[in-house]
C-alpha cells in the first residue's frame, strides 16, 4: 500500500474556480486588484522568489487536463500509488490575507472545485478540506459543511499563520476537525502578508536559504499545540506535519520534555511529556527528508522519534524537491508503514475506502 | 522501621517552609516540617545530585479534566522545587510530580522531646 499524503494538483488558472465563487467574491476576483496576470490567485507573496519556479522543469501542463494527465503518467501510474491526498497549491495561500471573508470564499470555492473535478477523476484521489485559518470560526463553518465527504480525508491549512496554532484563539478549528473525525494538517506555505512572521530575528535574504529554515515555524507550532493542550481537549485528534522538515523533531522535543520537568506548574492541563503527546498525535510527512553524507545518522535521528510509527510517505509532486518513492531513504523494515501503514491509522477515511473496496 | 535513628536537629530548627539543612552520619538531610509532622529528604536530587532541599518550598498547579484551563493551587508547601534545576518533589514521598517513578529518597523520622530523630 502506498499513500502519498502530499500530492499538489496543480491549476493552469485560479479561473478554474470562478464557476464556485458567490458573486459578490467573484466580482472581487475578476475586476479587483491583482498581484500577478490573469488567472493569478488573490494572495499576498511571501519575500523570497524561487528564482526558477517551484515546479519541476519535466511537467509542463498547457491545458487544465494535462494537469491531471501528467500527474498519473509520471506520478500516479509509474509509482503505483494507491492513494493520493491531494493538497491544492496556492490555495492554501488564502491564509494570507486581510480580509477573512474573501479568504473563506477562496477556500471554498477550492474545496467545491476539487470535489467535483478532481475526485471524479482517479479512484486513487482523496481530498483536503482547505481552510482560510485567520477567521477560526468561518473555517470552522467550512470543515463542518464538507467534514462529511467520504472523500475528504483531512483539514489543511498553510503552516504560515498569524500566532501559534495551539493558541486558543484557533481552538474551534480543533473543535469541528475532532467532530467530523478529521485530522488537522499543516503544509508549508503562506508566509506572506498577515503570517509575516516565518523566519525569526527577521527575513532571511536567498530562497534556498530560507527554504531550509522555515521548519522553525512549524517548530512553533508542534511546541504549541501540545503545551496549550490541544491534544488533552481533542483526545483523539491527530496533526500532520507536511513538508517541514523532520530531523528536528527529536532535538525540540528533547528541549521540551526538560523544560516541562522544571516548569511543568505553567500548564497544569498536560498529563504527559511533551514527546509523549508528539509520538501519539502528532505524524510528519518524509518530504523533503534530510539527507547526511553517513545515513545512519539520519537513521538515529528518526529512530529518537519512533520514525517507523510517526513517518508518513509524502512525494511532494512536482515541486522541485520532491522524493521519489523508490530512492525513499529510510530503514527498509519501516517501509510498509511509512509508505502506508501509517497514514491510514491516521486517515481511517481512507481505510474505509480500502475496506468498502475489498468487501 | 530501622534501628539506626540519629538526631537530626531541633524542632524549633525547622518551620513550615523553611527547612533545615543538616548531616546526619556524614549525609546530607532536609528536615521538613508540614502541618505538625516532619519529614526528612536525602539533599541529593535523583537528577543530576544537586542539593535538591535547598530550594524553594512550594506547592503546585493541578491540572482538571479535558485540558480545562484552571490553575488550581494545590499541596502548599508540600513540595520542594530542586535547587538548580526546578523539578517539583512530593516531600512526603520524594515522588517526581511529572514521573513519580522518579523519587527523591525519603527517610521516616520520629520526634524524641523536642528532637527530630531521623530513621537511616
Amino acid at each position: 500500500m502506498i499513500i502519498d499524503v502530499d500530492c499538489h494538483n496543480y491549476w493552469c488558472s485560479a479561473e478554474v474556480l470562478l464557476p464556485y465563487m458567490d458573486p459578490f467574491f467573484k466580482d472581487y476576483f475578476v475586476r479587483g486588484e491583482r498581484t500577478g496576470p490573469k488567472g493569478a490567485f488573490p494572495h499576498a507573496h511571501r519575500p523570497w522568489f524561487h528564482p526558477e519556479g517551484f515546479k519541476r522543469a519535466d511537467i509542463d501542463p498547457q491545458s487544465e487536463a494535462e494537469n491531471y494527465q501528467i500527474m498519473k503518467s509520471k506520478h500516479l501510474d509509474k509509482y503505483n500509488i494507491d492513494f493520493a491526498i491531494l493538497t491544492g497549491d496556492e490555495s492554501l495561500e488564502a491564509s494570507t490575507l486581510a480580509n477573512p471573508y474573501y479568504a473563506n470564499a477562496l477556500v471554498k470555492a477550492y474545496n467545491d472545485y476539487q470535489i467535483e473535478e478532481w475526485l471524479p477523476l482517479d479512484d486513487r484521489f482523496v481530498g483536503s478540506i482547505i481552510i482560510a485559518p485567520q477567521d477560526p470560526h468561518l473555517a470552522a463553518e467550512e470543515i463542518r459543511r464538507l467534514g462529511h465527504h467520504p472523500r475528504m480525508v483531512q483539514v489543511l491549512a498553510s503552516h504560515g499563520a498569524s500566532r501559534p496554532y495551539g493558541d486558543p484563539f484557533y481552538h474551534p478549528i480543533f473543535e469541528a476537525c475532532a467532530e467530523v473525525g478529521l485530522p488537522f494538517a499543516m503544509h508549508l506555505g503562506g508566509q506572506g502578508g498577515i503570517n509575516s512572521n516565518p523566519i525569526g530575528a527577521g527575513p532571511t535574504t536567498f530562497f534556498w536559504e530560507t527554504h531550509a529554515i522555515l521548519p522553525q515555524t512549524a517548530m512553533t507550532h508542534v511546541a504549541s499545540m501540545i503545551a496549550q493542550g490541544v491534544f488533552e481537549k481533542w483526545p483523539e485528534l491527530y496533526m500532520v506535519v507536511i513538508e517541514c522538515g523532520v530531523a528536528w523533531v527529536p532535538s525540540v522535543m528533547w528541549r521540551l520534555d526538560a523544560n516541562y520537568k522544571a516548569l511543568r506548574k505553567e500548564t497544569p492541563w498536560l498529563k504527559k511529556l511533551p514527546s509523549e503527546y508528539c509520538r501519539d498525535h502528532i505524524r510528519f510527512t518524509t518530504q523533503p527528508l534530510e539527507r547526511p553524507a553517513n545515513l545512519q545518522h539520519l537513521w538515529s535521528t528518526l529512530e529518537a522519534m519512533d520514525g517507523k510509527n510517526t513517518l508518513m510517505f509524502a512525494s511532494d509532486y512536482p515541486h522541485w524537491d520532491q522524493d521519489d518513492v523508490n530512492a525513499l531513504h529510510i530503514p527498509p523494515d519501516w517501509r510498509d508503514n511509512v509508505l502506508g501503514g501509517n497514514a491510514l491509522q491516521v486517515y481511517k477515511r481512507i481505510q474505509t475506502i480500502v475496506d468498502s473496496k475489498a468487501a | 522501621m530501622s534501628n539506626n535513628i540519629q538526631f537530626a536537629c531541633k524542632t524549633h530548627d525547622v518551620k513550615p517552609g523553611e527547612p533545615a539543612i543538616v548531616q546526619v552520619n556524614n549525609l546530607p538531610i532536609g528536615i521538613f516540617q508540614i502541618d505538625e509532622d516532619y519529614y526528612a529528604m536525602l539533599n541529593v536530587c535523583p537528577h543530576l545530585g544537586a542539593p535538591v532541599c535547598e530550594g524553594p518550598v512550594s506547592g503546585t498547579t493541578e491540572g482538571c479534566c479535558s485540558g480545562k484551563r484552571e490553575f488550581n493551587y494545590v499541596k502548599e508547601n508540600e513540595l520542594v522545587r530542586c535547587a538548580w534545576h526546578g523539578w517539583e518533589f512530593d516531600i512526603k514521598t520524594g515522588e517526581f510530580l511529572v514521573d513519580p517513578s522518579i523519587k527523591a529518597r525519603t527517610y521516616p523520622t520520629s520526634i524524641e522531646g523536642d528532637s527530630v530523630m531521623v530513621h537511616l
